[in-house]
């Protein structure tokens, strides 16, 4: 089963994501840390948000590809971020796709299905 | 206050999220914001090329029932974490898009939620203040732009640069 992390400082978002990521057959982990530190080998795609504490997600995103074991994981940032200096920059930094909130399921399924990490029923 | 492009532009921007993330419709109505009972205010700072806050203020009701909707689940009967999260993300949904279409140095602040029955938000410097009424099967809520400047926008509303970037 594909396996999914999503990586969001609002709940809420977690929550609509996981949903929908569920939905199309996607084993969703509640563990930041399974990325980083043991299940990447099964971990096949990260949905980050931009704007978080601690860390923002650009900076989550780089330090995601400096491993060069994770460099089939597909990353994906969901954000407000809506600027296209934005999204260059996260382009240039290794995301495979960029979802601008507010987004549906069919958009975020469509991100997925061009990026090649939905199920095969799905696609 | 905003000029009437800019207001245009932000009701079309809080029509979309409402319709996009919740099927709830949603339409400008002339009600003015008069605080009575419980609310919850959600808000976002914005500083940069522009300075200020934008915020959505409603009902305790109405809150329970947007994090239902937005959260694909019954409304919560009162107002918990849940539902604090899911206005402060409506909040970050509308202010990060309305940083998307006035400036390109601006930062966007983590949403911050007021709850109670006798509070005023204020934004020190922020004397131009709108407020937008927004009517929907459950009643009428507001979206509040103070900010130090006039809105002015620069850049294609987020429903056209998400058919761009598509």
């Amino acid at each position: 089963m594909n396996k999914a992390l999503v990586v969001d400082d609002s709940k809420t978002i977690r929550m609509i994501l996981r949903r929908m990521l569920k939905e199309v057959g996607f084993e969703v982990c509640k563990e930041a840390l399974a990325v980083m530190d043991g299940e990447q080998d099964v971990v096949t795609l990260v949905l980050a948000d931009w704007n978080m504490p601690e860390m923002n997600g650009l900076e989550l995103l780089k330090r995601l590809r400096q491993r060069s074991e994770l460099s089939s994981l597909k990353v994906v940032m969901v954000t407000t971020e809506a600027e296209t200096g934005h999204m260059n920059s996260a382009m240039e930094a290794g995301a495979n796709e960029y979802v601008m909130k507010p987004f549906t399921k069919d958009i975020l399924l469509e991100k997925l299905s061009r990026i090649g990490v939905l199920p095969m029923a799905c696609a | 206050m905003p000029d009437a492009v800019s207001l245009d532009v932000v009701i079309k921007i809080v029509e979309s999220i409402f319709q996009t993330m919740m099927e709830v419709e949603v339409s400008v109505s002339e009600l003015a914001l008069v605080p009575t009972g419980d609310r919850i205010t959600a808000a976002v700072y914005l500083d940069g090329d522009w300075n200020g806050a934008v915020s959505i203020e409603c009902s305790h009701p109405q809150a329970c029932s947007f994090a239902g909707s937005f959260l694909g689940m019954d409304a919560p009967e009162s107002v918990d974490d849940d539902v604090q999260d899911a206005l402060g993300e409506l909040a970050n949904m509308i202010g990060g898009n309305i940083k998307s279409v006035i400036g390109t140095d601006i930062r966007l602040s983590m949403p911050s939620v007021i709850d109670g029955n006798d509070y005023t938000v204020r934004v020190c410097g922020g004397c131009i203040e709108n407020k937008i009424a927004f009517q929907f099967a459950g009643g009428t809520f507001w979206v509040v732009i103070i900010g130090k400047e006039k809105l002015r926008i620069r850049e294609l509303p987020h429903a056209e640069l998400q058919e761009q970037v598509m």
